[in-house]
């Protein structure tokens, strides 16, 4: 079987996908595991006009910068599509599944990656 | 629970944060595994083949799938990360980024850039050979023979009749390979396209037509150096056979002259048919070298020399006592992965000097592999003097 790789993309203008790298794993609190959904998971800023990020998760910190990927990720989605050639020409397989296609929705090309170990911010005493 | 997020930006308001400036990055309302979503690496080279379209995934569902452009075949690899890379879609895809916020003058609104999933890793495309050992195998469920034209018409039942045949569309569902490769894999097996199906026709088929052929160029005193192709096939017709066999004979045993006249003019390719004709004799099994060598003389046509290096990666020859004796071994019917192929060369025999070899392995091609590497990977090397020839055997 065959699977094509499709792209709505035209000339050269794939939308850019962003990816925030960091180590490890990304706790939730026990309340909020089963409704991750809008939940906020920190503050990324930009301190300076140097290509350095901070990112800021509870009471942590975590410092990076964003760097160009060596090579680029294309983002694809798996789209399935119902059977439709059941009854249609010789030419279909009658055994032939859902048609599924590769579409190209975006590519990456810069990563914010933070690879040191969080810094742990003193917590503001409160009023 | 899911409502659009005031506010949103997406990934552009990450990758272009101003300086000073910061955002809050937060679960999508969609946050999920989202499966359906992967990321493919790739150099930048094969870029434009993703964006226009010239590629494709091939393989049946219990083969590894491989990703073909129009050349080439690669693997697809999959590379996890331990880290967590959350993925950010930009705002122009996602349909809980409303546009008429950013018009929105509470200043104070803060900016929101959305996690849609955290990525487990990516593919990774490692270039490959093409898998074309299965295309002899198909080809060969059901050659061309003999009498196929009047059979034809017997067959009510179509799928019966179309079992073991194998159109275009068909090989590409069924062989991991790209077009190009696709096509030189059938060139390389004399396959030809008869009624829509891609054939390998029965040798002994072959040799029928190759000899009326040779008995036709004496009768009318055509040249074997420039056999014009209207005559040729018309002639054959006559005879009997099909245009298209006629036509893929002269393609299977010559070569095509460049004259630049009208009609095309073919020449005998020496190599081919002394090729042809020791096969046809060494069919009947091992025989002694002087005795193929007359039978050989006396087969092939007036004006050519046969020598023995033209039979290199056909026929292989063997001391017993002290006579030589010859046999069939043809590398077109060994598998072209090198593991498979230097087990069954080890298999054949236990010990092979470079010149017998070296025409069993030339064929073999795996991408980012010298000859001198495989050589290393798969046999031992051993050399009793520095100025004897070199032994192969297994490792």
């Amino acid at each position: 079987m065959q699977i094509r790789v499709k792209c709505k993309c035209g000339e050269g203008s794939c939308h850019e996908w962003a990816i925030v790298e960091l180590q490890g794993v990304v706790e939730v609190q026990s309340p909020f595991q089963d409704r991750l959904q809008n939940l906020e998971i920190g503050t990324l800023c930009r301190p300076s006009t140097q290509e350095a990020y901070t990112f800021t998760i509870g009471y942590h910190e975590l410092t990076g910068s964003k760097v160009p990927l060596k090579k680029p990720l294309l983002v694809l989605k798996k789209i399935i599509h119902p059977d439709a050639s059941v009854d249609q020409s010789s030419e279909s397989n009658p055994k032939a599944k859902a048609e599924m296609e590769l579409q190209v929705v975006g590519i990456i090309r810069h990563r914010i990656l933070f690879k040191t170990r969080p810094k742990a911010l003193i917590s503001k005493p409160s009023i | 629970m899911e409502q659009p997020q005031p506010g949103c930006r997406g990934a552009e308001a990450l990758l272009h944060l101003s300086s000073g400036s910061s955002i809050s990055v937060a679960y999508h309302p969609l946050f999920g595994p989202h499966d359906d979503l992967v990321l493919f690496e790739l150099d930048e080279k094969l870029l434009p083949d993703f964006l226009h379209e010239r590629v494709v995934l091939r393989g049946q569902p219990d083969e590894d799938a491989v990703l073909c452009t129009q050349s080439k075949t690669y693997a697809i690899k999959f590379v996890g990360t331990s880290n967590s890379v959350l993925l950010a879609p930009p705002k122009e895809l996602d349909p809980y980024c409303n546009p008429q916020e950013s018009t929105n003058k509470n200043d104070d609104l803060k900016l929101i850039a959305s996690v849609i999933k955290v990525v487990p890793g990516s593919m990774e495309l490692v270039e490959v050979a093409p898998r074309l050992d299965k295309l002899r195998l198909l080809l060969l469920e059901k050659p061309y023979r003999l009498g196929e034209e009047e059979g034809e018409g017997n067959s009510e039942n179509y799928e019966e009749h179309r079992t073991g045949l194998y159109n275009w569309n068909d090989l590409i569902n069924n062989i991991q390979a790209s077009d190009d490769e696709l096509r030189s894999g059938l060139l390389a097996l004399s396959a030809v396209e008869i009624n829509g199906y891609w054939r390998i026709v029965d040798e002994s088929y072959m040799s029928m037509i190759l000899n009326m052929l040779l008995n036709n160029s004496v009768l009318n005193d055509w040249s074997l150096n420039a056999l014009n192709e209207d005559q040729v096939v018309s002639m054959l017709e006559s005879d009997g056979f099909a245009g298209v066999l006629a036509r893929h004979c002269l393609h299977v045993y010559c070569q095509k002259k460049d004259d630049g006249m009208d009609s095309c003019v073919w020449k005998l390719d020496e190599r081919r048919v002394c090729v042809h004709f020791a096969r046809e004799i060494l069919k009947r099994g091992k025989m002694k070298l002087e005795n193929f060598m007359d039978e050989w003389r006396r087969k092939i046509p007036d004006g050519m020399q046969p020598t023995f290096d033209l039979v290199e990666g056909e026929v292989l020859t063997e001391r017993i006592g002290v006579e030589t004796w010859v046999y069939a071994f043809s590398v077109s019917s060994l598998p072209s992965t090198p593991a498979e192929r230097f087990s069954i060369l080890f298999r054949e025999r236990s010990k092979w000097e470079w010149k017998d070899l070296q025409p069993y392995i030339r064929d073999l091609c795996v991408p980012g592999l010298s000859s001198e590497g495989l050589l290393l990977k798969y046999t031992r090397r051993t050399q009793p003097t520095p100025d004897a020839e070199p032994i192969f055997s297994a490792r």
